[in-house]
């Protein structure tokens, strides 16, 4: 895989050099010719000189002011085509790309193991993953996003995956205009199932994702590495026609290939799965931001699985930030519902739920501290609880560089969960051409 | 044949009535600043209905988009926005927003600063120069010039989306241009010089050559507007917060001594802070300018250390009701500079 992973890498830089040589070889053709225009407009300008000196009307005082005004204008000419030149002539039609690195450490008092209870992971450093996020336009017509993770399977070697990969239709040559401003996305991308799973894990406020999420939507190899519900399908995205006054209802409706719900278990059910999710925004000056949420997860087949979730976030962030404070609080729940057929024939029904709470404030411009609990039933057994609560604080050198420092301490009816304090310490780092996050948590 | 000519005349009537609904519908405009807004009403008059996203008192470069605001440019026939990546938050609205006519390349997309001249372009664009603006400088509205290119950009789409208005349009463009004509000039010069004046004395203030081209002509005693009241404060140094004013003070013939930010977009870390300081005492500065989003911190610790004045000033049209127009943001901020250069 990771030869895979290399291999696919160079094929990138060598594409990307050989289009950058070839942008730049546009750039140079355009900066020669510019040059040539002005090279001819001051043989124009002297000749126009010459003309003056053997009588032909414009005086040597107006011909000279002239001439001060024309260097003037050429010297401004030629540094801005030589700024224009070095800056922007790269990222000509190549898509906008980002890298996004992801190291964390963990310290515990007790022995940890992945999710198969194989490899332990407690008390070291991981390369927890690194992101690389390409963007461009496609067409008129739509958008492509490719976000390729190489991450780290809890210690037992890495693995690429594509976190996310689709197309963003934005209109159609058959149809120009969509009706509720819907929106058409097609691939594989974090499915609207709450908020927070739909985050990128260097985005997350946290160093690991809530366990209800982790637990209940998926991971592979246990929260503390990437996690989280990441299926193939389409999702439509549109508003509703006001019908609270002051609040914007957004929707969206997806269908998706069944059975890559962690909660599911990989159950052959019926194709697709649905899944819709109802968002109601209220937004006062953009200083005090309220989102209150509603999903709905339904799988029917052999082992109908469903799932409901709510989320509520709330953002205060004063608009003149002369003080650099700010405010965040939050939480989602999940109740999910599976039904499965023991080795006797009798129907067993789990529905176990989960949920999580957070805040966190903001000190100063660089640092911001926080809190989160949570608490849910275990999805294969849902008379185990699990508690946990932790607190962290971040710091931020701006918003491309982040060290984050936390304490975990859970309680579990699973033994070796139980009584596990973590102290971990995480650094995110990300370079190229960030696009600005929606709803960004320390902004 | 009788019938055939009622059917006729009540087509045509139909028709007129549809060109006058046409005509009067109002155009729905959608800016990402509150400046853009003013210039579009100003040029759209009663013909456009227009929205502003970003609070005006909030710093243009950080504004979260949100579902409001993309519910907003859903049903939007012009989206404008400043570009220079000043608000490149505008480009989440514009895909969240599902509308295919306000995408890039679309008519109902409008970069407001496409043909203005910049200053500052980065000759090397790079994450350690801090929060840089790889196409230049983009405060550019801080220069009336510039906004009269701004003006115009604005009417000649306003002119292609509905060119069934475009004199109406146009007559405004020119009615505001002449206002900030006199506003900058003062009313006097202006009816001396007659129609022609504005883009005369634009190209003189261009060229440096104001104050000789007046006081060749006499015509000295006759400058008013924001360009004679500047003159009392031509010369002073001061020294900003960000790299807010550097078209305001160009135009105006202030000069900008410095930064209290090292690197753009990044607080002033303690050794800079102290760095300025010395400046400040150096060169006599009488004021620092730290925009109304900013942490005054740093301002007030350099202001403790030496008799230069913190002066908060707002940049947007609609910050305060003292700047509730283009004009009187420009007024505020030339009084501003002027009382505390008293």
């Amino acid at each position: 895989m990771l030869r895979l992973f290399i291999a696919l890498a160079f094929s990138m830089i060598f594409s990307s050099n050989h289009l950058f040589a070839q942008q730049k070889d546009d750039s140079r053709i355009q900066y020669d010719e510019l040059r040539r225009e002005l090279t001819l407009l001051r043989m124009q300008f002297d000749s126009l000189r010459a003309v003056s000196q053997a009588g032909g009307g414009i005086s040597e005082d107006g011909a000279d002011a002239l001439s001060e005004r024309f260097e003037k204008r050429i010297r401004e000419l030629e540094n801005k085509i030589d700024a224009v030149s070095r800056s922007t002539a790269s990222v000509v039609f190549n898509p906008r790309t980002t890298i996004f690195v992801n190291v964390a450490a963990r310290a515990d008092n007790n022995a940890v193991f992945n999710a198969a209870g194989i490899a332990k992971i407690d008390n070291r450093p991981f390369m927890r993953t690194v992101e690389l996020d390409f963007r461009a336009p496609v067409d008129p017509y739509a958008e492509a996003v490719v976000i390729l993770a190489l991450e780290d399977e809890a210690g037992t070697g890495f693995a690429i995956d594509p976190e996310e990969a689709y197309g963003l239709i934005k209109r159609l040559p058959i149809l120009e205009t969509a009706p509720l401003g819907m929106k058409l996305k097609i691939g594989k991308f974090r499915a609207p199932l709450g908020v927070n799973n739909k985050l990128h894990m260097h985005d997350l406020p946290w160093t690991t994702r809530p366990l209800v999420i982790s637990r209940f939507l998926g991971t592979e190899h246990g929260e503390f590495f990437e996690s989280g519900f990441n299926p193939t399908g389409v999702d439509f995205d549109f508003f509703l026609p006001k019908f609270i006054p002051g609040a914007t209802a957004e929707m969206n409706v997806d269908f998706l290939r069944a059975g890559e719900l962690a909660f599911s278990e990989g159950a052959e059910n019926k194709q697709p799965a649905y899944l819709a999710h109802l968002n109601l925004s209220w937004d006062w000056d953009n200083e005090h931001l309220l989102f209150l949420g509603g999903s709905g997860y339904l799988e029917r087949g052999e082992s109908p699985t469903s799932m409901m979730g709510f989320d509520l976030t709330y953002r205060w962030a004063p608009s003149e930030r002369r003080t650099s404070r700010s405010f965040v609080a939050g939480g989602e729940v999940f109740i999910g519902k599976r039904t499965s057929v023991d080795t006797t024939g009798s129907e067993i029904v789990a529905k176990p739920y989960g949920w999580f709470a957070y805040t966190q404030y903001q000190l100063s411009y660089w640092l911001y501290i926080g809190a989160r609990y949570d608490w849910l039933q275990e999805p294969t057994d849902e008379t185990l609880t699990t508690k946990s609560l932790s607190a962290y604080a971040s710091y931020y050198t701006t918003e491309f560089l982040r060290f984050r420092l936390g304490f975990e301490s859970r309680q579990s009816d699973i033994p070796t969960q139980n009584n596990l304090n973590t102290i971990h310490f995480e650094v995110n780092f990300v370079f190229g051409s960030h696009p600005t996050e929606p709803y960004w948590v320390n902004r | 044949m009788k019938t055939l000519r009622i059917l006729i005349a009540l087509l045509s009537l139909g028709m007129s009535f549809h060109e006058i609904s046409q005509a009067q519908k109002k155009i729905k405009v959608v800016t990402t600043l509150n400046y853009l807004k003013y210039v579009v009403q100003q040029v759209g008059g009663e013909r456009v209905e227009v929205f502003a996203l970003a609070n005006p008192k909030q710093d243009p470069h950080y504004v979260t988009a949100t579902p409001r605001m993309n519910q907003l440019a859903t049903d939007a026939a012009l989206f404008v926005e400043n570009g220079l990546t000043l608000d490149p938050w505008a480009k989440n609205v514009v895909d969240a927003s599902g509308n295919p006519g306000i995408q890039p390349g679309s008519a109902g997309h409008l970069v407001a600063t496409i043909n203005v001249p910049v200053k500052e372009l980065p000759l090397e664009v790079s994450r350690a120069w801090g929060d840089i603006h790889p196409q230049g400088n983009p405060h550019v509205w801080l220069d009336p010039f510039n906004v009269k290119i701004i003006a115009e950009n604005i009417a000649q789409r306003l002119n292609k989306l509905d060119g069934a208005n475009a004199i109406y349009y146009s007559d405004r463009l020119e009615v505001f241009k002449e206002r900030l004509d006199v506003a900058m000039f003062g009313a006097e010069l202006m009816k001396t010089l007659g129609k022609k004046g504005g883009d005369i004395l634009t190209r003189r203030v261009k060229n440096g050559e104001l104050d000789e081209w007046l006081k060749a002509r006499s015509m000295d005693t006759k400058l008013g507007g924001w360009m004679k009241d500047a003159s009392k404060i031509k010369g002073t140094r001061i020294v900003s917060y960000h790299k807010t004013y550097v078209y305001f003070c160009d135009r105006f013939g202030i000069q900008v001594a410095g930064e209290l930010e090292e690197k753009p977009g990044i607080p002033p870390p303690p050794q800079h802070r102290d760095a300025m300081v010395e400046l400040v005492k150096r060169e006599n500065i009488s004021m620092i300018l730290n925009d109304n989003f900013y942490s005054p911190d740093a301002a007030e610790y350099i202001s403790s250390k030496t008799s230069a004045k913190v002066v908060v000033t707002y940049i947007e049209v609609g910050a305060a009701p003292e700047v509730d127009t283009y004009e009187k943001l420009m007024t505020y901020l030339v009084d501003k500079i002027s009382e505390a250069v008293r």
